[in-house]
């Protein structure tokens, strides 16, 4: 008897028993179709991160607030301890290794203009904001000094709110009335558009108001969220770091221990790439593991189903000894079912991944790839879980004894 | 010259503590071209012997030689290649594949053989049992009568040297049984060594010899004197009504 022969009896056992087939391939197809997309998008995860986080520039660094009993985990909204006055500081401080200070706050607000509301964040901040984060202006002009001085009621508007406001993305909306938290402002400029940061965020569901005019005239408070800081080139950042941590611990009067005293974090660049990737890392392991346990459930799920077959086919196996197979022709046969169920649900899996990675890609805009390392993996495991799982049944399908399984129903 | 030889031959059960000798020292040897009838009542050890006789089961003791080699030392790969080559199978609950084709089922030991032009032989060997129409039809599409000859055709498409039957007729209505004992006659005058068991003395007086066996022992064994020829019974239908007991 040739292979061909073999497989042939093989196929002729699964498509005859068509439904069964299906639903035993349907574990493997789910556990490799989780594998390919939780590896896809775990990658395409940790590529966006990686690539958005390197679009920051290398030479900023980021302070946001930190409550020394809480750690830097805390909301910084409730945390008060940076103010305008520290960036001011800094700049003038530091200005052999720092060009540029941004402080920021943010808050959620209501904007309205006509009888359109929308709810979406506001940054009020410097006008050093724009080059700071690589915002264009696409219509009117930026928030200037002037702004900043007279605490002007005037804001810059991101396309989606625009879009929601006035209907179009496009729309002309540059000289009009919007309300911000029931305060009116005019409309000086709207933003170039940037889509999603690494976060997910909507960077265009914004509105950028003059940094005083946000602290005294909408939110009434004298703290900032966070204060961005451009340094004057990538190799000086670390210097930049200390000078910017020994003179916010003087201004603040903070005494050691440090850094557990600290009311502040300075985050660069890279640490801030170090620890998205470990997130994701985290992420990726662990979308891993649970593709990895379905995986493993839809082999037992062809062991079950290959068992109750074996004991179902009990006579069929005996008509084929008696006729003259061996016990490794009965095994082979086993086995090449099994290993086809497997093999089979881990293509159309990697299809199924593959499908569901692109519709992630198209939902998060990131790059989302099945990778053919993925690819080659689940297909393998697959095809192994199917003779791993396989070998059991097919061996008990060998050793019956012919006229046992002959006198069986 | 003997294709068959029996030497001692023990079949022993154990059910608990109980031992059951279903063969106790069998002899028995079986010459090229001869037509046997093995008859017992239930439980006399006829199946247990048409089992080993076919290699489908092996004895406790005793030895065993078919065509001049020990099938009692045989391994699983030899019996399966003795099983596939050299005898044919008909059983008395046809055992047909019920998802596979009248010709499938017949091609199938072939299959497992490696013989070449099987779809051919197959074809040839459902002719033989007058099947030809029935050939791309499954088991459940056909009568009983018809099954066993698909079975039939099956056991010989490879051409065996040996053929056993167990109880070929049992499952099928008189007129059925007696086709199919014509079809097994045939295949003796063609020279092809039969071995059947029965335990109807009519079907076994179609053989040329009678093997009675008893409590694990042959207790008989004689040639058949007035021998039943399967055609000219089926010439006469008053026969069929024949043998109905009175009284």
């Amino acid at each position: 008897m040739t292979p061909l022969d073999t497989f042939r009896f093989a196929w002729r056992a699964l498509r005859d028993n068509r439904m069964r087939s299906g639903l035993t391939m349907l574990g493997v197809i789910i556990g490799v179709a989780a594998v390919v997309a939780a590896v896809a998008v775990g990658q395409g995860a940790a590529a966006s991160v990686t690539n958005s986080v390197g679009q920051l520039g290398n030479n900023l660094l980021y302070i946001v607030p930190a409550n020394p009993r809480l750690g830097p985990g805390e909301p910084s909204g409730l945390t008060q301890t940076l103010k305008p006055s520290d960036a001011e500081a800094i700049l003038a401080r530091c200005a052999n290794t720092v060009s540029r200070v941004c402080p920021m706050v943010r808050s959620s607000v209501l904007v309205k203009a006509g009888n359109q509301n929308w709810r979406t964040t506001v940054n009020g901040a410097t006008p050093s904001f724009l080059v700071v984060n690589n915002f264009t202006i696409s219509l009117g002009r930026q928030l200037n000094q002037s702004d900043e001085d007279a605490r002007s009621r005037v804001v810059v508007l991101g396309k989606t709110v625009v879009e929601s406001l006035f209907g179009s993305k496009n729309a002309n909306c540059v000289g009009l009335e919007v309300a911000l938290n029931r305060v009116r402002f005019k409309v000086v400029g709207v933003l170039g558009e940037k889509g999603t940061n690494t976060f997910g965020e909507n960077q265009d569901d914004m509105v950028l108001i003059p940094l005083n005019t946000a602290l005294y005239r909408v939110l009434n408070q004298k703290h900032v969220s966070a204060i961005s800081v451009e340094c004057r080139s990538s190799d000086t950042i670390d210097l930049a770091q200390e000078q910017i941590i020994s003179l916010l611990r003087r201004r603040h009067r903070l005494s050691p221990p440090f850094p557990d005293n600290d009311d502040f974090t300075v985050l660069s660049q890279a640490q801030l790439l170090k620890i998205m990737q470990t997130i994701t890392g985290v992420l990726t392991i662990l979308l891993a593991s649970i593709a990895g346990i379905s995986l493993t459930v839809g082999g037992i799920g062809i062991m079950n189903i290959m068992l109750v077959s074996v004991t179902e086919r009990t006579r069929e196996i005996g008509i084929r000894k008696a006729l003259g197979a061996t016990e490794a022709n009965i095994r082979a046969q086993f086995l090449i079912e099994s290993a086809l169920l497997s093999i089979a649900g881990g293509i159309l899996g990697v299809l199924f991944g593959g499908g569901i990675a692109l519709i992630a890609a198209r939902i998060s805009k990131w790059n989302i790839t099945p990778t053919l390392e993925s690819v080659l993996l689940a297909v393998g495991v697959s095809a192994g879980i199917g003779i791993f799982f396989g070998y059991w049944p097919a061996r008990k399908a060998a050793k019956l004894h012919p006229i046992e399984a002959l006198r069986r129903e | 010259m003997s294709l068959i030889t029996l030497r001692d031959i023990r079949k022993i059960y154990r059910m608990g503590d109980q031992e059951v000798r279903a063969l106790d020292g069998v002899d028995l040897t079986v010459g090229d071209g001869e037509f046997v009838a093995i008859m017992g009542p239930s439980g006399s050890g006829k199946s247990t012997l048409m089992h080993i006789l076919g290699c489908l089961d092996a004895p406790t003791s005793g030895t065993y030689h078919l065509a001049g080699e020990e099938v009692s030392a045989m391994d699983d790969i030899e019996l399966a290649r003795i099983r596939n080559r050299m005898i044919g199978f008909v059983f008395q609950s046809f055992n047909l594949l019920p998802s596979y084709t009248a010709l499938e089922n017949v091609e199938l030991p072939m299959v497992y053989g490696g013989i070449p032009n099987r779809r051919k032989r197959a074809e040839v060997a459902l002719e033989r049992v007058g099947l030809a129409n029935r050939m791309d039809h499954r088991p459940n599409e056909l009568s009983g009568g018809q099954q066993q000859r698909v079975a039939i055709a099956r056991a010989i498409a490879g051409e065996p040297r040996i053929l056993f039957a167990d109880e070929p007729t049992g499952n099928v209505s008189t007129q059925m049984g007696e086709e199919i004992m014509q079809i097994f006659q045939e295949l003796s005058d063609q020279g092809i060594t039969i071995a059947l068991v029965t335990h109807e003395a009519h079907i076994a007086r179609h053989a040329l010899r009678l093997v009675q066996v008893q409590d694990g022992h042959i207790v008989a064994d004689s040639p058949i004197r007035r021998r039943i020829l399967a055609r000219e019974w089926l010439e006469t239908p008053e026969n069929l009504t024949t043998g109905i007991l009175e009284l």
